[in-house]
């Protein structure tokens, strides 16, 4: 056999580096010309919001803005702003966004400010600013709920949802002795995020109801994650692990197949976004679906909330006029907000809108208590997902949902996971 | 492919942040802290782990079912195309097949659930299992590419030097030790080092399977790590410097292993 070492190590090195080297940097251009212009928009998929929902969307937005030629682009996760980034970084920053976390974008200079002018239809315009500048259309507004199962909870003889945190553990240990799985929690791989909900939950509750600006304070080195109200939090999600009430199962579950395993009846509460409420009437499982917002120690209310999720503009769009003119009526437009409405259970925020009439039962019963919340002022920041200025350190929350898949794996205490959120904040502010 | 590994060298040292100009000269800053990140240090133990059990089972593997396949026949060709399928297949499309056998309540469960096993394990959502388990399915993966060099290496072993070994009284167990394993010394390099190249740089699998999970770092890999690092943390100079060690430890060890089977193929 003829050989050649030198010549076969050298393949092999440039095989190796060929396999392993990466790079990021340089920017680029789309077309404009001729008063036409081709402007990339990043979406995503989800469950609820498919690839035929983004279309006619755009399709609609289109024929209101002549000129325009849309290149759809969707995030390969639910994570588009860390897609965002991948595409920045390869010079391929989409021209309009929607559904975008500002943070670091907005900072940097890569997006468009909306003016007070353009946001003048927003019923809270202000909503997320940073450093007073407003870089997303604050359309719209979703909040964090228990879904639960009516019939579950008839079964183990619970006849209304839990007022206070102490009934929420009567009522699960009520599930839990009938031989119900209490909670259903879920997202194993890229859809770790969903794992979060329950934290969000009970931070809501223990922390930002005291502390509505808890993270800002984060940031000027005031309070810590090992302080005991946030551990206080953390706590509670190990407890409900500890004492079998959160099914281990879902750490491995896609976010879709989790929401699949709460309506095939695979546990009794569900606590997710509010989009589920419309996926729940529009598909409804086998059986009646209630909702209630994760109650506090003493029941008085204190909801997670996040107003935003509309459109951002790049500020290097071949058209930045044009692109805004674009993303204002995709926003804006009333068939696009009421598919939105029917497809993501979204809470309209724009002056004038109404939902449709024939909204089903689960979306009606949680906009009332959005909306009873916000008129007790218990609506509070939902952590991980706020935006805007006294938000996460861009990166901390995937940090935060993989601290909680180890809090919920029981391979992590509370004050272990508030240490590990001050190293990882730490980390990403450094 | 040199532009970009310069550029790569060129961010690690810096404190590039796309999202926080300006970018300032670091020195070997970024280089020396990998030294203490617990982070980077246990992507590195992980993607250690995964290579060495990938580079087992593929090459043990590979080297069997080789064996298995060496005959004529209909029914040989067609498992030997089986057994290639998983290559030219998308890393993410096996891995969200696999997903879906090994959640906690997919296929592999449900079949050890009747077979009567009351709590399966974890295969994905048990910390101390899912590193194991992506490297099987990187593993899985990988196998074909060493079933086929494998069975070109055993076809190419004249004929004559089997039955000389069984007229001087060899059994199998000889014949192999003395004829096939030495014969098969150049297909033993490919495989090694295109598997120790496929370990260090797992990234597909980790990512649908796991995100790194479960649990902050449990199944992260080097390549996984400098992902999230300059795309989720922004840090993109501290992220090209983890690019730049694992690319010297890639070439470093691909080097080593190429020189020392070479070796091992002139002796023999």
């Amino acid at each position: 056999m003829t050989r050649n070492p030198t010549l076969l190590r050298g393949a092999a090195l440039a095989g190796a580096l060929i396999l392993t080297g990466c790079t990021a940097g340089s920017t680029g251009e789309s077309a404009s010309s001729g008063g036409k212009v081709t402007l990339t928009f990043l979406t995503f998929e989800t469950p609820n919001l498919d690839a035929k929902y983004w279309d006619a969307a755009i399709a609609r937005a289109s024929a209101k803005v002549p000129g325009v030629t849309i290149k759809k682009l969707v995030s390969p996760s639910a994570d588009r702003t860390g897609y965002a980034k991948q595409l920045d970084s390869t010079g391929q920053f989409p021209d309009v966004m929607i559904g975008l976390n500002p943070a670091g974008f907005a900072e940097a200079g890569k997006l468009a400010e909306w003016s007070d002018n353009e946001l003048a239809k927003y019923v809270e315009p202000r909503a997320n600013t940073y450093d007073g500048k407003v870089y997303q259309l604050p359309y719209s507004a979703q909040a964090t709920f228990v879904y639960y199962n009516k019939s579950a909870f008839a079964k183990a003889g619970i006849d209304a949802p839990p007022r206070t945190y102490d009934e929420l553990l009567d009522d699960s240990a009520k599930l839990k002795a009938k031989g119900i799985n209490p909670f259903v929690v879920g997202g194993g791989g890229k859809d770790s995020w969903a794992d979060m909900f329950p934290l969000i939950c009970t931070v809501a509750t223990d922390v930002y109801k005291k502390t509505p600006d808890w993270l800002s304070q984060r940031s000027a080195g005031k309070v810590k994650f090992t302080d005991p109200a946030f551990v206080a939090a953390a706590q509670k999600v190990a407890d409900l692990t500890d004492k079998g009430y959160i099914d281990r199962a879902g750490l491995s579950r896609s976010y879709a197949d989790t929401e699949q395993a709460f309506r095939d009846g695979k546990g009794a509460m569900y606590p997710m976004g509010s989009w589920f409420s419309a996926s729940a009437d529009a598909k409804k499982p086998s059986f009646d679906t209630g909702v209630f917002a994760w109650p506090t120690d003493q029941g008085s209310s204190a909801l997670p909330g996040v107003t935003g999720g509309g459109m951002t503009v790049s500020s290097k769009a071949p058209d930045v006029k044009l692109a805004k003119k674009w993303a204002k009526a995709f926003m804006e437009d009333e068939k696009n907000l009421n598919a939105a409405v029917k497809a993501d259970g979204l809470f309209i925020d724009i002056k004038g809108y109404t939902p449709p009439d024939n909204m089903g039962p689960v979306y009606k019963e949680s906009v009332s208590a959005f909306r009873q919340a916000q008129k007790s002022d218990g609506v509070v920041n939902s952590f991980s997902q706020e935006t805007g200025d006294g938000s996460l350190p861009p990166g901390l929350a995937d940090k935060a949902a993989a601290g909680v898949q180890k809090l919920l794996s029981g391979g992590m205490t509370a004050a272990q996971f508030g240490a590990y959120m001050d190293s990882q904040w730490d980390k990403a502010t450094r | 492919m040199l532009v970009p590994i310069g550029i790569t060298i060129g961010y690690s040292f810096t404190n590039k942040n796309p999202f926080n100009p300006p970018t300032k000269w670091v020195g070997l800053d970024n280089l020396t802290s990998l030294a203490s990140d617990d982070e980077f240090l246990t992507a590195l133990g992980n993607t250690v782990l995964i290579t060495v059990i990938v580079t087992v089972v593929t090459n043990a593997g590979g080297l069997a079912i080789a064996m298995l396949l060496d005959r004529r026949g209909w029914l040989y060709n067609a498992l030997r195309s089986v057994f290639f399928v998983p290559v030219v297949l998308s890393a993410v499309v096996v891995s969200v097949i696999w997903q879906a056998i090994l959640v906690d309540d997919g296929l592999l469960n449900s079949m050890l659930g009747k077979l009567g096993m009351s709590d399966p394990p974890g295969w994905l959502s048990d910390p101390s299992l899912a590193l194991y388990t992506v490297s099987w399915v990187i593993a899985w993966q990988g196998l074909g590419f060493c079933v086929v060099i494998y069975l070109a290496g055993l076809q190419g072993i004249p004929q004559e030097l089997h039955e000389a070994a069984a007229i001087d009284g060899c059994g199998p167990m000889m014949r192999f030790r003395h004829v096939t394993w030495p014969m098969l010394a150049p297909a033993v390099t490919i495989n090694t080092v295109m598997s120790l190249i496929g370990g260090f740089k797992a990234y597909d699998q980790v990512q649908v399977l796991t995100n790194g999970g479960p649990g902050p770092g449990t199944t992260s890999t080097l390549a996984f790590q400098v992902i999230q690092t300059a795309f989720n943390g922004n840090h993109v100079g501290y992220a090209s410097a983890m690019a730049v060690a694992m690319l010297a430890l890639v070439a470093a060890v691909s080097v080593i292993a190429l020189g020392l089977l070479q070796k091992r193929e002139v002796s023999s």
